[in-house]
């Protein structure tokens, strides 16, 4: 644990609790030795988990001072020890130890609620805390009233010994107590599922085991007590080795598992100062507010919008989402702004202050995004030119095949039929054939049909037949469909990849392999040849069609090593 | 003989029509695309198919799956498929299935109008017909390890031939060889494509579906 500036001013008060507890804890083991506890390590052991708790709790207390959960818990622990006064053999202690002794249960519904920030966010957790604590300290009553239990001592409290009138208190308290554990389940429940993957590991075993653990305590005391009353020693160490876990887990839970460091905004400065680099200031901010999942946006003019890091535009969380918005504002101009988890960040206040300290900094990295946004805007318009020149490619094509194509072979036909025999039809329909075969070609090379008709994969196929070099193929034809984009670049990596290693690698065998990974289209091309292939004036051009589709084209060729060609081409579908 | 024409372009499909009446053929039935044409195969049960393989509804191979679809349906309807190009991979995947009553011509090829009438009466007499184009794709396909590669030229000229559907005489007839010599020729064939002497039709499919799938 290091200090803080904050420090100085909490140490009294967490001295003073300390202290407190301390105190109480000493009187009551004084107390409870003459008591009607059965064993010595009973009298040490129920202050103890109240010690724990307190001790717990002023740990994360020191730790997230600004966090209500060390608060919380610390309360839980001076409910305990009151509640372990029942067990004295003083009549008023008893009586008040009585009417806390259920608190401790409501107290862990609380903190499941309040995990991890502290506060109670929503109608339905702060109505269900609420419940919580009316059926522990109100359904409470009939249990000291009425009722003074199996081998409980007479309380100063009881007005009427009725035991039937008792009984209904319990079963009251115990089904209201169960519907406030149902409805806990069903909040945390909801929260698992929208919580991130990386909040979830650290929440679910938590909340598991508070609901477990507060469903415990009453089920197994009606359990023991009505079919094995002789095991009520074991039953009560079984109680309280679960409670005395709750505290211990919620404040690992709390202090490790990456939640927010309410008061630790100041760290900032020294962070960002000590680290320089994009990454870095996001991840700070992560860090020291405890959101992983918090974003960073910054604001580019021109068209005004936001942009990520990598200058791709971002989207604001709608009003009112799960997500929240802190703007980030230099001298009232508007730079960017922090997309965080409202659920995991309750303070506002919080990440204002983070906005605020980090401003210029994040100002500073506006101005990479906005260079990267330019560009990416760049690369967005050479994709529609090429898309546009596809689609154009493509028409043309279906028009030469529909139209032209079709006549001709309807001419031929005409003179085929008409002009049998006659020197002049025998020279106009072979001078046919061959327009009709020179525009077949003409179309294969605009698009081939095989690419219409059968996809990349049989049209690369094609392109093999047509090689003078045997070409091994190594296709993995799964994934779905390949983006129109996609497909028409593919084909033409490996066209030009075939014709440059034609013309300059005297390679005698090759092999091409096409198929799907980590939601890429992968194509490689490699040969046996001479090697020392370079961007020309053809790759060239294919390395900027693959780099407008966020593609990568790498080429080894080492001098008398052969030639590697190798693209990458994201094709998420 | 009875003929179903499957063609979306109306002009190439009353041009056929026309060709094939002409021959004294009878055209029963006219479909624009694939589902019609299946439809009308399926009505109708004529001696031949005669189908573009470009068709809707997908303008894409629909033509050729529809062949397929006929060809498994009722082996006994012979068909031929044009194209305005033509693809080793369909010629493939064509006679596969069988090379009785196949065919697969560039759509050209109507032109020729006494050849290409000719091919129609050998389609439907159950002989198997491919483009010159497509077993010249295979000619010139390089491979590895290939047993095709020990055979002669003068016996891959004899496996071609077979290959476009022609019988022995007729591949005599080009080649301007005996029957005999052919026959011995073709033996020499099955016996370097390691195939067992079984019906001599059946090594004869044999040689050429190796022929087109090298």
């Amino acid at each position: 644990m290091w200090l803080r500036p904050g420090d100085a001013v909490i140490a009294p008060a967490i001295v003073g609790l300390a202290g407190a507890a301390l105190l109480l804890a000493g009187i009551e083991v004084v107390l409870l030795a003459e008591g009607r506890l059965a064993a010595i390590w009973q009298v040490f052991l129920l202050p103890a988990v109240g010690l724990l708790y307190v001790g717990a709790g002023l740990f994360a207390w020191t730790r997230r001072p600004g966090n209500g959960m060390g608060a919380l818990i610390v309360a839980g622990g001076f409910v305990w020890l009151a509640a372990g006064l029942a067990n004295t053999s003083v009549p008023a202690l008893i009586a008040a130890g009585l009417v806390v002794s259920t608190v401790p249960l409501a107290i862990v519904v609380h903190l499941l609620h309040a995990f991890p920030s502290g506060r109670l966010r929503g109608r339905a957790s702060l109505v269900t805390v609420a419940v919580g604590y009316f059926v522990v300290l109100v359904l409470q009553a009939p249990v000291y009233l009425f009722d003074q239990g199996e081998a409980g001592p007479t309380t100063v409290l009881q007005i009427v010994d009725d035991h039937d009138l008792g009984r209904v208190g319990h079963w009251l308290q115990d089904a209201v107590g169960l519907a406030v554990m149902v409805a806990t389940a069903v909040i945390l429940g909801g929260r698992l599922r929208r919580a991130e993957p990386a909040r979830r590991r650290v929440l679910a075993p938590l909340a598991g085991y508070g609901i477990l653990a507060a469903l415990f305590v009453p089920v197994s005391g009606i359990v023991v007590g009505t079919w094995f009353p002789e095991a009520g020693l074991e039953l009560a160490v079984a109680q309280l080795a679960v409670m005395a876990g709750i505290p211990v887990a919620f404040v690992a839970a709390g202090l490790s598992g990456g939640f927010a460091r309410t008061e630790d905004v100041q760290e900032l400065g020294a962070l960002l100062s000590a680290e320089e680099g994009r990454p870095a200031l996001r991840a700070a901010l992560r860090e020291v507010l405890g959101d992983p999942s918090l974003d960073l946006l910054f604001r580019v003019a021109d068209p005004p919008r936001y942009v990520d890091r990598d200058g791709v535009e971002a989207v604001l969380p709608a009003p009112g989402s799960e997500r929240s918005v802190a703007e980030v504002r230099v001298g009232g101009r508007l730079v960017g702004a922090i997309v965080y988890d409202a659920t995991l960040i309750a303070d506002r206040e919080l990440v204002d202050d983070a906005a605020r300290v980090t401003a210029l900094a994040i100002d500073h990295e506006r101005l990479t995004a906005d260079l990267l946004a330019s560009r990416e805007s760049l690369r967005i318009s050479r994709a529609r030119v090429l898309e546009a020149g596809d689609a154009e490619r493509r028409r043309i094509a279906r028009d030469l095949h529909d139209g032209l194509q079709t006549r001709l072979v309807l001419l031929a036909l005409l003179v085929g039929r008409s002009g049998a025999g006659d020197d002049v039809a025998a020279e106009l329909s072979a001078g046919l054939q061959g327009a009709i075969a020179e525009l077949r070609e003409l179309v294969q090379g605009v698009v081939p049909a095989t690419l219409t008709e059968r996809g990349l994969y049989a049209a690369a196929e094609e392109l093999t037949d047509r090689m003078p070099v045997p070409v091994a193929i190594d296709f993995d034809q799964g994934g779905g469909e390949l983006p129109l984009g996609v497909e028409t670049a593919g084909y033409f990596v490996v066209s030009e990849a075939f014709s440059n290693a034609v013309k300059h690698s005297r390679a005698e065998e090759m092999r091409l392999s096409i198929g799907r990974r980590d939601g890429s289209l992968r194509i490689e091309v490699v040969d046996d040849g001479v090697g020392g292939a370079h961007l020309g004036s053809g790759l060239r051009g294919l390395a900027d069609r693959v780099d407008a589709l966020r593609g990568e084209l790498t080429i080894e060729s080492p001098p008398g090593g052969g030639t590697r060609i190798l693209v990458e081409v994201p094709c998420a579908s | 003989m009875r003929v179903v024409i499957g063609e979306d372009q109306a002009l190439m499909r009353e041009g056929l029509a026309l060709l094939i009446e002409q021959d004294g053929a009878e055209v029963v039935g006219r479909a624009a695309d694939a589902p019609d044409l299946l439809r009308k195969v399926g009505a109708h049960r004529p001696d031949l198919v005669v189908a573009d393989i470009r068709m809707p509804p997908r303008n894409a191979d629909d033509g050729l799956r529809a062949a397929l679809q006929i060809r498994a349906e009722h082996p006994e309807i012979a068909v031929l498929l044009l194209s305005q190009h033509v693809q080793r991979a369909y010629a493939t995947e064509l006679v596969e299935q069988g090379t009785v009553g196949v065919g697969y011509l560039l759509k050209q090829r109507v032109a020729d109008v006494a050849s290409f009438t000719a091919d129609l009466r050998r389609i439907a007499a159950g002989g198997c017909v491919l483009d010159p184009e497509v077993v010249a794709t295979m000619m010139s396909r390089p491979r590895r390890d290939d047993p095709l590669d020990r055979l002669t030229p003068r016996q891959l000229e004899v496996l071609a031939l077979m290959a476009e559907g022609r019988s022995n005489t007729a591949i005599a007839e080009r080649l301007t060889l005996t029957t005999k010599a052919v026959a011995r020729h073709a033996s020499h064939v099955y016996d370097t494509l390691g195939l067992e002497p079984t019906e001599e039709d059946h090594r004869r499919v044999l040689a050429v579906v190796r022929y087109l799938s090298r």
